[in-house]
């Protein structure tokens, strides 16, 4: 016996379609592919095999439309100074869809915000310096294929009215839109989902108008489910200086005879300002601080002993230590003028005090 | 409360067209046909699911088909060792339920099983039990087959 076996032309060009599947990602089979299920029967009428037969069904794979976007980098509130301007955070863009899709982009304030970013500009890091350039921002991801990744990166002004522990986030929100046309093409959405209304063919040819579009996105922070879009939150939390200043006085030397703490304030007495800089726990370290003290007008600044700076503090009081700032920051004006005196103090980290003092006369 | 019924698919449009063999059927004793529809679970306001068998104007990854084939003995005789072959297509994973009371391949074709009893070759060469998603062909056999009766086979299958 033997078999006889007979393929009809119509299922050989349907089995080579089948063979040209695209290879399968992780976002699904490509939008337009087709499905060709072929089923062959081999059987015997009285003892003898009879000619082989076929019977297939083609479908087509529409578009499902499914994206997400999330924080990376930095996982968390990125930490920024009060004033601080260009502050980044980064997002990942992915495309979930079985079909290449255009992605609007779009951030803004966070609800319930402690304060309200500035200047707020989506980026792409071309040049990959993690700072935003002129000229890097966009407003949509072009033509991003299928399981296409895109890094986002987002620039926010922080206002110097800022305080310490205060947060402020961003919402990103990434919309779908048909790719193809150049820019961005029609959005995807409930309101707008391309082809919805025709009726497939079904005919194996794969015909993108046939292709349906079908919403299938999770609800993100501040959009919903199947609506093409996805939404993340990042955001920013102000780290400042604390800074405390004290100021206080000795009489060191009434110059009759009497000296601290038995001096007199009396003309001709030294006194002696301390003034002390803390800045406070788990604030940031205080650069550039500089300490202004404008004297009173019958006081005369002691040029002899100096300004020390960057001194210690023992009991509460300026110790005798710290640096003599050699005298430059002070300025030692005509009588009934009153003399200042400048200091610029080394950077100050949480929980660190300094210390500035300088001695003046009574006039 | 709002129904729900965002399973598989959503728009259900065309009638699925049923393929047929286009020669002529007079000289054979069987007869096939066969058809798709995607398998949704429909929930009522109630909470009660349903499947509903939709047509597949709208098929995106990760629905859920059944591939259906209607066979017939048209003749007057008996048919002996019907054997129905259905390579999976490429873009469909057979579904665990199918799986595990069907004849499948795991080696394009050349060997059938129940899947608990194949196993599949690592690249590394070691072997491990096969799973629903390596199954390349599906196999039924059906030794007599009455004039006139008429059956149907079925599996489920899900888009990758």
């Amino acid at each position: 016996m033997k078999r006889t076996k007979q393929l009809l032309g119509a299922v050989s060009s349907v089995a080579l379609i089948a063979l040209s599947t695209s290879p399968v990602y992780a976002a699904g089979t490509t939008a337009g592919d087709t499905i060709t299920n072929t089923v062959t029967v081999d059987y015997q009428v009285g003892g003898f095999d009879q000619t082989e037969i076929d019977a297939t069904d083609t479908i087509t794979v529409d578009r499902k439309i499914d994206l997400t976007v999330a924080e990376t980098g930095f996982i968390g509130r990125t930490q920024v100074s009060p004033n601080e301007t260009r502050a980044v955070i980064e997002f990942d863009v992915t495309n979930l869809s079985n079909d290449t899709v255009d992605l609007a982009l779009t951030a803004v304030n966070a609800a319930g915000n402690d304060f309200t970013l500035s200047n707020i500009v989506i980026f792409v890091d071309g040049d990959g310096d993690g700072e935003y350039d002129a000229g890097e921002e966009v407003t949509f991801l072009d033509e991003v294929v299928a399981d296409g990744v895109t890094t986002v990166l987002v620039a926010a002004d922080v206002p110097i009215t800022a305080t310490e522990g205060q947060t402020a986030d961003i919402v990103l929100t990434a919309q779908a839109h048909a790719a193809g046309a150049a820019g961005l093409g029609a959005i995807y959405n409930a309101g707008s989902t391309s082809g919805d209304g025709d009726a497939n063919t079904e005919d194996g040819t794969g015909a993108a108008a046939n292709i349906d579009t079908v919403l299938a996105d999770a609800d993100g922070d501040t959009d919903g489910v199947n609506d093409g879009a996805f939404s993340a939150t990042d955001g920013y939390v102000v780290v400042a200086a604390d800074l405390t200043v004290t100021k206080q006085s000795r009489i060191i030397d009434d110059g009759v005879g009497g000296t601290f703490p038995n001096a007199k304030a009396i003309p001709g007495a030294v006194v002696e300002y301390c003034i002390i800089v803390s800045n406070g726990a788990g604030a940031a370290t205080a650069t550039g601080v500089t300490v202004s003290d404008v004297l009173p007008v019958d006081l005369e600044i002691d040029d002899t002993f100096g300004i020390f700076i960057n001194g210690t503090v023992a009991s509460g009081y300026c110790a005798a230590d710290g640096t003599d700032d050699a005298n430059s920051n002070f300025t030692d004006n005509a009588l009934g003028t009153p003399d200042e005196v400048d200091g610029t103090l080394s950077d100050l980290a949480a929980n660190a005090t300094s210390t500035l003092y300088f001695r003046a006369t009574i006039n | 409360m709002k129904t729900l019924s965002r399973i598989f698919g959503l728009l259900a449009v065309a009638a699925a067209m049923l393929a047929t063999p286009a020669v002529a059927q007079s000289e054979r004793a069987i007869s096939l046909s066969g058809d798709v529809k995607v398998v949704k679970s429909v929930t009522d306001a109630s909470g009660q699911a349903t499947i509903e068998y939709g047509d597949t104007s709208v098929v995106v990854p990760g629905d859920r088909l059944i591939f259906r084939t209607n066979y017939k003995n048209t003749s007057a005789e008996l048919v002996e060792n019907f054997v129905v072959t259905n390579p999976l297509p490429s873009a469909v994973v057979l579904a665990s339920d199918s799986a595990a009371d069907l004849q499948v391949s795991v080696d394009g074709g050349e060997t059938f099983g129940l899947l608990a009893d194949l196993t599949v070759a690592e690249e590394d060469g070691s072997t491990r039990a096969a799973n629903a998603s390596d199954a390349t062909h599906l196999r039924w056999v059906l030794d007599v087959i009455q004039p006139g009766e008429t059956g149907q086979i079925t599996f489920y299958a899900i888009v990758r």
